[in-house]
């Protein structure tokens, strides 16, 4: 068996030196999956500027994707309760590999390759009784299930790396469903909380927020490059409540709770569908397809503003600050509040934008 | 000629939709928020010159009314700027909370109007002013008392956001009647400002037959008279006929050509409230009037389902993609 440094190695004896790989892909900056006009499904690379790098048709709605540190290769998740994800060469848009997850196992939606590019952590859970499990994939020898870990915690959904490479972060929303229709089983008793694991399986760090936020299932992350956790919620409690979308997390601290005001708070109906830092890191963002709208945060968690626009959901970090995406076929990028058309096509753009440049930070 | 040309192929590309964008604004939204503006304007006159519930009460009415005809429209200013205006459903009697808090406490707040917009939302609009007026455990203030100055307060504060709104939306419809312009990165094509619109028109009659109609009615073992919309004034069925009507009136500015639908639809929607006896459905717990709720709850969704088929269909628009299903 070769060792993962063998395996780098080998992929620069090819030549493949890191990025060269999607180069050939077109130098995709970001990855999002969509419906296409015809009702089929397809996964896109996309430049800087929004435009198609690649296209790759999927057999069924993609849901978040992972892009490998060095080959071109994107994993494309299905939505949960996922049975399949798609191992894509982006040069060729050929299926390298489809991963089934083992009996008793389902993809949550999310995932992320380690930082070498050595192995895939994906996130799953179990039909049975929803216990959150992190699959670890090994991409060397030809993306094979070498293991699993808890992610303690019930129905996670999104994972991250730390900017240490050895850390990741799962957000365990709490949720537990019934393995064929996602019908929420426990809101009365649910408990989310964000959990930093070792790569190795061990819980370095568990942080659950007040009781009475109980029902606010943490479902997306962002990382920023100084470790910085941002963490996107939906709430599952009483209508109307208006309670906090946002949450910030160094670790070792408690967590904050972001609000904007009550108006603002009670537009985004309690919904909040991907989160990213800007460019600069310096403002962190969350969306809300239900109600059409991007609020914009300091990192200290003050409200910065909201931007309009129609079931936006997907959200990445740009250079100039965010890229946005939206099920219109709208690619926004907001840049200091401002919102300003990077690109539109005829597809109804799917709920996530992944961030492929890894030089600000993790990858995902 | 070779403008000819481009301006020709131009109306050749332009969806005809556009044109109806326009027309929902200019006949029916601007003149709504004109309207509110206008009827909250003499109704802060009215609460200014004598603050009692029998004054108070007829230009609250009226303003209410203006209220109706644009008060489910959650787009533009109206996204945020609407809660404020009217904090309804309240589940946990939010707004009766608030207003005690204030008057307890003598807050000065309450006697600030330029100050009272920082206040809970829940003790702002509408419902504040119904609640201070119509409620027994708040109604009794004399002109000397500090329920008479909040009254006062509440009215000029309504009054403030009628105008902001009414300003806000002459500022914001350039925005929807450009859609697709260069620039406009709220509509990024003609077809996105019709989608708004009409996403508002469905959400508007299911907000009425769910929340308006389905609050009070509760579950058969347990009705529940006290979540109807504005019961304290006895005005409940009077907003879902206004409402029904606001959405009819959008529905023909909107539509290119006739709806007979929707038309027979919300007459059907008339002729089942008039079988209701009480216009605050506080008679829900009697089997028989709930069903007679239910009823009229029937025929406004029919009306949703009618202008689904009569313009959504007919434009092929298709519900949100994220909103609907997102993870």
């Amino acid at each position: 068996m070769t060792t993962r440094r063998a395996f780098i190695a080998s992929i620069l004896v090819t030549g493949a030196v890191p990025r060269s790989g999607w180069a050939a892909a077109g130098n995709p900056a970001f990855l999002a999956a969509a419906q296409e006009p015809d009702g089929g499904f397809a996964l896109f690379g996309l430049t800087a500027g929004g435009t198609p790098a690649f296209r790759v048709p999927l057999a069924a709605r993609g849901h978040a994707g992972a892009g490998h540190p060095l080959l071109a290769q994107a994993v494309a998740f299905a939505r949960r309760p996922g049975t399949f994800a798609l191992v894509i060469d982006c040069t060729t848009g050929r299926v390298i590999r489809t991963l089934a997850p083992p009996e008793d196992r389902q993809f949550n939606g999310h995932g992320v390759f380690a930082r070498d590019g050595g192995l895939l952590f994906t996130v799953e859970q179990s039909r049975g009784t929803s216990d959150g499990v992190i699959g670890i994939w090994d991409v060397e020898g030809g993306y094979s299930r070498i293991g699993e870990m808890p992610s303690h915690g019930i129905g996670p959904h999104d994972l991250r790396l730390m900017p240490d490479g050895q850390t990741l972060i799962v957000a365990n929303g709490g949720i537990a469903t019934d393995p064929t229709d996602r019908t929420k089983l426990n809101l009365d008793t649910m408990q989310p909380n964000l959990a930093y694991i070792a790569t190795d399986g061990t819980l370095i760090e568990r942080i659950e927020l007040a009781p009475d936020l109980r029902q606010n299932s943490i479902r997306h992350l962002a990382v920023r490059a100084d470790g910085l956790v941002g963490f996107a919620m939906q709430w599952e409690g009483a209508e109307g409540t208006a309670p906090p979308l946002l949450g910030l997390h160094q670790r070792g601290g408690g967590p904050v709770l972001a609000s904007a005001p009550m108006g603002e708070e009670l537009a985004m109906q309690g919904y909040a569908g991907s989160i990213a830092f800007s460019g600069d890191g310096a403002e962190v963002a969350i969306t809300s397809p239900r109600g059409g709208r991007i609020h914009r945060f300091g990192a200290d968690g003050a409200f910065l503003g909201a931007v309009s626009r129609s079931d936006v959901c997907g959200l990445a970090r740009h250079p100039r600050g965010f890229l946005a995406s939206d099920g219109l076929g709208g690619l926004l990028l907001i840049e200091g509040g401002e919102a300003h058309i990077a690109a539109r096509s005829d597809v109804a753009w799917d709920n996530h934008v992944v961030c492929l440049d890894s030089s600000n930070g993790p990858i995902g | 000629m070779k403008r000819t040309v481009l301006l020709t192929l131009f109306a050749l590309s332009a969806p005809v939709a556009h044109a109806d964008v326009a027309e929902a604004v200019a006949a029916h939204i601007l003149p709504g928020f004109a309207g509110f503006a206008r009827a909250a304007s003499t109704l802060d006159e009215a609460a200014q010159a004598d603050c009692r519930p029998a004054n108070v009460r007829p230009a609250f009415e009226a303003a209410f009314d203006a209220w109706m005809t644009v008060a489910d429209l959650r787009v533009g200013p109206s996204e945020t700027g609407a809660l404020s205006v009217a904090f309804w459903p309240d589940e946990r009697a939010a707004t009766p909370r608030a207003l005690a808090r204030l008057i307890e406490a003598g807050d000065p707040v309450g006697r600030d109007p330029s100050a009272y917009a920082e206040v809970s939302i829940a003790a702002r609009g509408v419902f504040a002013l119904e609640t201070l007026i119509h409620d027994p455990a708040f109604a009794s203030y004399g002109p000397q008392d500090y329920t008479c100055a909040l009254v006062q307060t509440v009215a000029a504060d309504l009054h403030r956001q009628a105008v902001s709104l009414d300003q806000g939306w002459r500022d914001f419809a350039p925005i929807l009647t450009s859609a697709g312009a260069e620039g406009n990165a709220t509509y990024l094509t003609p077809d996105e400002a019709v989608r708004a619109l009409y996403t508002q028109l469905l959400a508007r009659l299911e907000l009425t037959a769910e929340m308006r109609l389905g609050r009070p009615m509760g579950t058969f073992e347990r009705p529940r008279p006290k979540q109807a919309e504005a019961w304290r004034s006895g005005r409940s069925l009077h907003n879902v006929l206004l409402s029904v009507g606001a959405a009819q009136a959008l529905a023909q500015a909107l539509a290119d050509g006739d709806l007979p639908l929707t038309d027979r639809a919300a007459d059907r929607v008339r002729q089942a409230a008039s079988a209701i006896a009480d216009p605050a459905f506080q008679d829900v717990e009697d089997p028989q009037a709930r069903l007679r709720v239910e009823v009229l709850q029937q025929a406004v969704r029919a009306m949703r389902s009618a202008i689904e088929v009569e313009i959504g269909d007919a434009l092929g628009i298709a519900a949100g993609f994220n909103a609907q299903d997102g993870d």
